[in-house]
């Protein structure tokens, strides 16, 4: 065994209730640092209601309690004295469509920065650049950066939102749910490869549905399933030697 | 027998068509017809000499600036109160009966007769509070009458902001008033300019409670607390008083481009402010 390298997210039997219907029934799992964590499961397996439990997103959800914890660099983050403003800047979200706000491509990205007080043309100019080199969109829309999001492809539209999540600085954590589920496959290679050159300085959950997905870039995955999580392990392990029967039958595409 | 589909497409088309030309018919009849009487009473002179002898001669330059005055002053107060409510009844609060109560209450609003508003304002403003005659007691009744158009109106328009727009500005660690402010407002604007422009509209075209709030003074106001007479109580009271109707249809006439105008300038604006984010 090698030793583990410390975890950037714990989450302790963490329960996510709508109404009255229980719909994460106590999780518990290690995320570390700088690795890609897969998370797969049939819909309805409370994969997404996890992930957006990470930034709190759910609390805008109305009729929704948690109970259990949800700890980021030790901190519990559904702690009343915790800021959910900074929590957010720190853990990003990229949704399963992309929505480009109605604004043009250097405006969308500089969203977050702007909120946090960049007011420097320069800095602003950099942090564009840099964002959108590190989504792969940057040779497609440099020249372009006055134009409308809303005019770019589906698969440049979601690479602008990765652009926009990577231009927060305080960032540490992307949450990405079914990124790729809307676009081409050649959309969905640029995001993968973007998401594996940038988990050396992020943590990076992706939730997916494509069970290849995750074999392909995850290092390690978990299996979702009616609000459970069945089992967490090395990507390899999941998809070649998993401990649990229904893992099995998952991910050989028996059920789900 | 079932009627065969050509024949009631036919129908549909005929009743359908019947109904807008005779919409459009009236609509340009009335405006013809004003215009055709006022437009050759219109020129320089009427547009921008004070009337004489109560209007029987002269211009209605004086009725103009009120006409101008006391709906700028009513939607000035009325726009942050109606869009603030607007926000906070849809983004501060969930659904519940308190919002359901506070909807009721602002529709039974819009639909009470202007009179209604005049007399409160009257009895309010102008006596209760010493006010008189004034600018700014027309201005304050105006507002509260059109109050409930602006609120049904922009909430109309920010409920129809995509949530998912509200979600991103979260996730990228906006407040939710920055969200109000640099996502929900901006795509909420051509839904609240619709409801400035029929508050704007109503205001121009109110008498009842202009004549009980404002007076009808016919002299040039200097400050908020000079009666004034706008353009329709001016035409109000040129026809009914039978002091001119060559006078009254020529007023008429300008009150008429003057909305007119009102609506192009607001859409031309509004135009220019959606090209400019969709470019």
């Amino acid at each position: 065994m090698t030793k583990k390298p410390p975890a950037k997210m714990s989450i302790r039997d963490f329960k996510v209730f709508h109404g009255q219907e229980e719909s994460l029934r106590g999780v518990t799992i290690e995320i570390p640092a700088h690795r890609i964590l897969g998370i797969i499961g049939p819909s309805g397996s409370g994969k997404t209601t996890f992930l957006r439990a990470l930034n709190r997103l759910n609390d805008l959800a109305p009729d929704t309690h948690i109970e259990g914890q949800v700890l980021l660099d030790e901190q519990d983050i559904y702690h009343p004295a915790f800021d959910v403003v900074s929590l957010r800047k720190r853990v990003g979200m990229l949704f399963a469509l992309p929505v480009a706000l109605p604004m043009n491509v250097f405006e969308n990205v500089v969203y977050g920065p702007r909120l946090s007080g960049v007011r420097n043309r320069k800095r602003l100019d950099e942090i564009v650049e840099r964002s959108l080199k590190a989504a792969f969109l940057w040779d497609e829309v440099k020249d372009r950066l006055s134009m409308s999001g809303l005019r770019l492809s589906g698969g440049q539209q979601q690479r602008l939102c990765l652009a926009r999540v990577l231009a927060m600085e305080e960032l540490e954590v992307i949450l990405l749910d079914e990124p790729c589920s809307g676009l081409d496959p050649i959309s969905t290679a640029k995001i993968e490869e973007a998401l594996t050159i940038l988990k050396s300085k992020y943590t990076i959950i992706l939730v997916t549905n494509n069970t290849k997905q995750a074999a392909r870039v995850a290092d390690d995955t978990a299996f979702f399933l009616m609000g459970e999580m069945v089992e967490h392990g090395h990507t390899d392990k999941i998809f070649t030697t998993p401990d649990d029967k229904r893992t099995n039958d998952y991910v050989t595409g028996r059920f789900g | 027998m079932r009627i065969p589909p050509k024949y009631t497409q036919a129908l549909a088309v005929t009743i359908l068509g019947a109904a807008t030309a005779f919409t459009v018919v009236v609509l340009v009849f009335i405006i013809v017809f004003v215009l055709s009487k006022g437009l050759p009473g219109i020129n320089f002179e009427f547009l921008f000499t004070a009337p004489k002898d109560m209007g029987r001669a002269g211009g209605i330059f004086p009725t103009l600036v009120g006409t101008v005055l006391l709906p700028l002053l009513a939607i000035a107060i009325a726009l942050p109160l109606g869009v603030g409510t607007a926000v906070y009844l849809t983004e501060y609060t969930r659904e519940n009966r308190l919002t359901r109560v506070l909807r009721f209450g602002t529709d039974c609003l819009a639909g009470i007769p202007s009179i209604i508003f005049g007399l409160f304002g009257f009895i309010f403003f102008v006596v209760m509070l010493k006010m008189g005659w004034c600018l700014l007691s027309g201005g304050l009744t105006l507002a509260i009458m059109v109050l409930p158009t602006i609120i049904r109106t922009s909430e109309e328009a920010i409920r129809a902001v995509p949530n998912s727009y509200r979600e991103v500005s979260f996730s990228l660690g906006a407040t939710r008033w920055e969200t109000v402010l640099k996502v929900v407002l901006p795509n909420a604007l051509p839904g609240i300019v619709t409801g400035v422009m029929l508050g704007i509209g109503r205001s121009i075209g109110e008498t009842a409670a202009v004549i009980f709030t404002a007076g009808s003074a016919l002299r040039m106001p200097v400050s908020a607390f000079d009666s004034v007479r706008t353009m329709s109580v001016h035409f109000y009271i040129l026809a009914r008083e039978g002091i001119s109707n060559e006078k009254a249809y020529a007023t008429a006439a300008v009150l008429i481009i003057s909305v007119l105008l009102v609506n192009l300038a607001a859409y031309g604006m509004m135009h220019r402010f959606m090209a400019k984010r969709a470019r």
